[in-house]
């Protein structure tokens, strides 16, 4: 049914033209500036789109932010001019890899904090178990003498009177 | 006291962490930021298709500007055209409305607005260049802009009658 439906809503979109028309992208520039549009491309995301590069997207808004990348580079605009105009108007939102600085540290390092944090609270707890009898014992007490335990001797009773009882 | 140093460091950042995530779960994550707000609106001059010749920004300095990106292929934005043809006769006095086209063909365009109607200019933004200069994230988007050029504010999305009197309302001051 919804596979039906579906179906419907795209053909009835199609016919009544609710698409961006296919336009030709721009003429690329020489080899060596389109390198650098299409790496500078990769970095940047499409506004509509959820974390693809506006290299990558086949969007009409995607097509055009490509464009101006492709406008600045021709203009003999650098890679940090490009990257400041994007981040002016859509924030650092708009770059796929946050910048290694300020807050964005927290992002690169937080992950390695924690797996610190983490390794000495195991080691630390690795040593408490291996020290744990002498920490238990209160200060002054005597150590237990070799031989059965309380529990031992308990148990050892209990399983001479199980013994008596079949016995019997 | 000893055993627990740690506890200190481990509260600091789970803390932090707690913080991002409040924060982070105050926003949405699909929504663009709006970074040209307050800042002054980048000239264009672009061909009107219901009219004649080209329009620029600087023409209009002196009005308060209500500027829709819209296309024809867009599905809002044929729910939302009525309100704005209804603003552009009931408050034009007071704002210029201006559409742009975005991602569209010319031929396209003048065949929709003459089934929907166009009683305020519209110009044609071929390659989609004045909205990515504004920081559109797609269409509709309305931009209000202020007498002086300054962009004041921006609506993602079809607006609504309530909506649309209420900015114009700032805009104005009225």
């Amino acid at each position: 049914m919804h596979a039906a439906l579906i179906t419907l809503h795209l053909i009835t979109g199609l016919t009544l033209g609710q698409y961006a028309p296919q336009r030709l992208a721009g003429e690329p520039l020489p080899a060596e500036q389109e390198a650098r549009v299409q790496a500078l491309a990769s970095g940047l995301r499409c506004a509509v789109c959820q974390g693809v590069a506006i290299s990558d997207s086949p969007s009409s808004m995607a097509r055009a932010q490509l464009e101006r990348v492709r406008e600045l580079v021709a203009e003999g605009k650098s890679d940090d001019e490009v990257i400041d105009y994007f981040v002016a108007r859509y924030g650092e939102w708009v770059l796929l890899e946050p910048e290694v600085s300020g807050v964005n540290l927290l992002v690169w390092a937080g992950p390695l904090v924690l797996v610190l944090l983490g390794m000495v609270v195991i080691a630390r707890q690795v040593k408490g178990d291996e020290n744990a009898p002498d920490e238990q014992l209160p200060d002054g007490a005597a150590q237990p003498a070799d031989g059965p335990s309380e529990a031992d001797a308990d148990l050892a009773r209990y399983l001479e009177a199980v013994r008596k009882e079949t016995d019997q | 006291m000893k055993r627990w140093w740690w506890v200190i460091p481990a509260g600091a950042v789970a803390a932090l962490l707690l913080v991002v995530l409040y924060r982070a779960f105050g926003t949405d994550p699909r929504a663009v930021p709006f970074q040209l707000k307050g800042q002054t609106a980048p000239d264009f001059e672009m061909k009107v298709i219901n009219g004649e010749g080209a329009m620029t920004l600087e023409s209009l300095r002196g009005r308060p500007v209500v500027m829709n990106f819209w296309a024809s292929w867009c599905g809002p934005c044929a729910i939302e055209h009525p309100i704005l043809e209804w603003g552009a006769r009931s408050m034009g006095h007071r704002v210029q409305f201006v559409g742009v086209v975005f991602e569209d063909t010319e031929a396209n365009a003048r065949a929709w607005l003459a089934r929907h109607g166009a009683s305020f200019p519209h110009l044609l933004d071929e390659r989609g260049q004045v909205a990515v200069d504004f920081g559109a994230s797609g269409v509709p988007e309305t931009y209000f802009i202020s007498a002086d050029g300054t962009i004041v504010d921006k609506h993602v999305g079809p607006i609504s009658q309530m909506d649309l009197v209420h900015r114009v309302d700032q805009l104005t001051g009225g």
